[in-house]
């Protein structure tokens, strides 16, 4: 019950964010679609007539990816770095729940909310254009959990280092372009890749989207890569934001100083 | 009857980023709390105050000593501790500028894994009681220094706990907002009956609300006493005499190497001299000192002193007093 009430207020406060700087919530929503029309548009005229649809759905598949990687990799970090700035993440860490808690919680409010915005839009821009494309939500939604997951671990090894440091972004702006190049590599290129958090999921997204697989062809063994992927990394995220957390009560350096 | 806060043999050290030197911020600090109490940690800029909170409340982690919560060690069970303190750090600067005033509530209520529907009831209470129920739907920046001030310990009460700890309540506020705060303090905590930590170096705020107050400086406790009790100590032992002629440098060379902490305000038709007497004997000195050049004296008194009096002279005096 705590853990849903933790969720509830926190998916409360960024749902009242996007509300209330509606003009920004606008701006962005305006550019997902841009975005996605251009896709749609660009595979249209370019391509291949016939391999049209699995172009634009590949395009699509690694953009939302790649938005949702970097959005949950930079978070986190931001998020506390800010709140240290501000003067309240002082007061979040006087939370009996614990702050990595009430930023995993913030961080999935996040997620769910541009989920929704990303589907909504997705729909939208296939009416404009008049073409379907056939996405099994059924068999993505699982990768996807899984693959955030992995992702989220990451974001928390980042948000440690930047207690400590605070000076991350210039580390997170080559961060964008290594995952931005990830998303385009396959897993067939480059095996080593699959131990790497995120690659695996985008690579198994790809399989269900364009060779048409279905959960129930996807291999225990795929999922069991995902599956521990996402546990590892989670794990060893927390571990180090902890620790991280610890030298920073220890040297007094939760608060700006 | 144990005591809710224990803070016992506390040290912290601070490196600094640049010159790597050290700053012992908090030396061998002791001291307890009893449920109920409402106690004043009073001591100068750099003292060591914020730094003592901050380790009560867990957010930092003391070089050596311990410090026990309801029983529970905050350094070894550091969340199990929180579920029994809240605290108000940065005033204004701990709140959700861009959310309202009941959303900052139920903010921070949500945090500590409450639902709103819970604290629906203490929310209305609190808003109510600190006056800031038709600012309710306000957005936080919009609101003055003294209602953040006052959403601020609205936002510490919410959570139930057994303590809080206020760093500087009155901080940076005007005298008239800073005397409103303090009234709505005292109101709050006797009706709340919350055990109370508030560090200030007002000493109106401390002498108003607070039973006792533990006195620190250069990260040392100096005094551990319930305040009427200091007053006390300074009252009966600080005397005014009016001299009606000046003293000779003699004389004022033996007061001084007798007294340290005399004050004369040399004048020819009406000198004063300021004096701290902490035996008796010390009377008959001062006399046999006056005496000597037949010096008139006028009349003599107690000094009728305030809190920050009181305060300044432990302080300067540096050495620890012991009442009682
Ligand atoms: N995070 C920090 N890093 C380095 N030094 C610090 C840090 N925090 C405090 N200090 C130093 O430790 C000493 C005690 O500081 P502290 O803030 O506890 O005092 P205070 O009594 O709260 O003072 P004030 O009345 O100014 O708030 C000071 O010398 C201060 O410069
Ligand atoms: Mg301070």
């Amino acid at each position: 019950m705590r853990w849903i009430n933790l969720f509830h207020a926190n998916l409360r406060k960024e749902y009242i964010e996007l509300k209330r700087y509606l003009p920004n919530t606008i701006a962005m929503v305006a550019t997902f679609y841009f975005i996605f029309l251009g896709l749609f548009a660009g595979i249209q005229f370019i391509g291949d007539p016939s391999s049209a649809e699995a172009n634009t759905q590949y395009l699509i598949v690694n953009y939302v990816f790649w938005f949702l990687g970097l959005m949950v990799i930079q978070t986190i970090g931001w998020e506390i770095t800010n709140e240290a700035m501000r003067g309240t993440l002082e007061q979040l860490y006087m939370s009996p729940m614990g702050v990595w808690r009430i930023m995993a919680a913030r961080l999935a409010s996040s997620v769910v909310l541009n989920i929704m915005i990303i589907t909504v839009l997705l729909f939208v821009t296939m009416a404009t254009t008049g073409q379907w494309l056939n996405i099994d939500i059924i068999t993505i939604i699982p990768i996807l959990i899984l693959t955030i997951i992995s992702m989220m671990g990451v974001g928390f090894m980042i948000a440690g280092i930047s207690i400590i440091w605070k000076q991350v972004s210039a580390f997170l702006q080559i961060l964008q372009f290594v995952l931005a190049g990830l998303t385009f590599i396959s897993v067939k290129q480059a095996p080593f890749l699959v131990y790497f958090p995120f690659v695996k999921g985008v690579d198994l997204v790809r399989d269900v989207m364009i060779n048409g697989v279905s959960l129930s062809q996807i291999g225990i063994a795929d999922f069991g890569i995902l599956f521990g992927n996402a546990i590892f990394y989670f794990v060893l995220g927390l571990i180090i934001f902890i620790l991280c957390e610890r030298i920073a009560m220890r040297k007094g350096l939760l608060a700006h100083y | 009857m144990k005591p809710i806060i224990e803070v016992k043999n506390v040290n912290k050290a601070y490196k600094k980023r640049r010159s790597k030197e050290c700053v012992q911020a908090v030396d061998n600090v002791s001291f307890s709390v009893q449920k109920g109490e409402i106690l004043g940690l009073l001591g100068p800029n750099g003292a060591g105050k914020t730094t003592t909170i901050k380790m009560i409340c867990g957010l930092l982690v003391p070089d050596s000593g311990t410090i026990e919560i309801s029983g529970i060690d905050n350094t070894k069970h550091r969340l199990r501790a929180l579920k029994h303190i809240s605290a108000v750090l940065e005033g204004n600067r701990n709140l959700y500028w861009r959310l309202t005033v009941r959303e900052n509530l139920e903010y921070f209520a949500g945090n500590r894994g409450k639902s709103r529907k819970e604290v629906k009831e203490r929310v209305e209470q609190l808003l109510h009681d600190f006056r800031l129920k038709e600012k309710e739907k306000e957005l936080v920046n919009r609101l003055s220094r003294g209602m953040q001030q006052k959403l601020a310990i609205a936002v510490s009460m919410l959570a139930e706990s057994d303590v809080i700890l206020l760093d500087e309540p009155t901080l940076g506020l005007d005298v008239e907002t800073g005397y409103e705060v303090r009234e709505l303090l005292k109101s709050i905590v006797k009706e709340y009956e919350r055990t109370v930590i508030i560090s200030s170096h007002d000493m109106d705020v401390i002498q108003d609300i607070c039973d006792r107050t533990v006195i620190i400086n250069k990260g040392k406790v100096v005094t551990d006493d319930k305040i009427e009790n200091l007053m006390r100590l300074f009252e009966v032992k600080s005397y005014i005499f009016n001299l009606g002629g000046l003293l000779t440098d003699q004389q004022l060379e033996l007061l001084q190497n007798r007294f340290t902490e005399m004050t004369y305000t040399p004048d020819t038709i009406y000198s004063t001299i300021e004096v701290d007497l902490f035996q008796n004997e010390a009377i008959y000195e001062l006399f046999d000192i006056l005496k000597m050049e037949n010096t008139p004296v006028e009349s003599f008194d107690r000094v009728t002193v305030n809190f920050e009096q009181v305060f300044m002279k432990i302080v300067n005096g540096g050495e620890k007093i012991c009442v009682g």
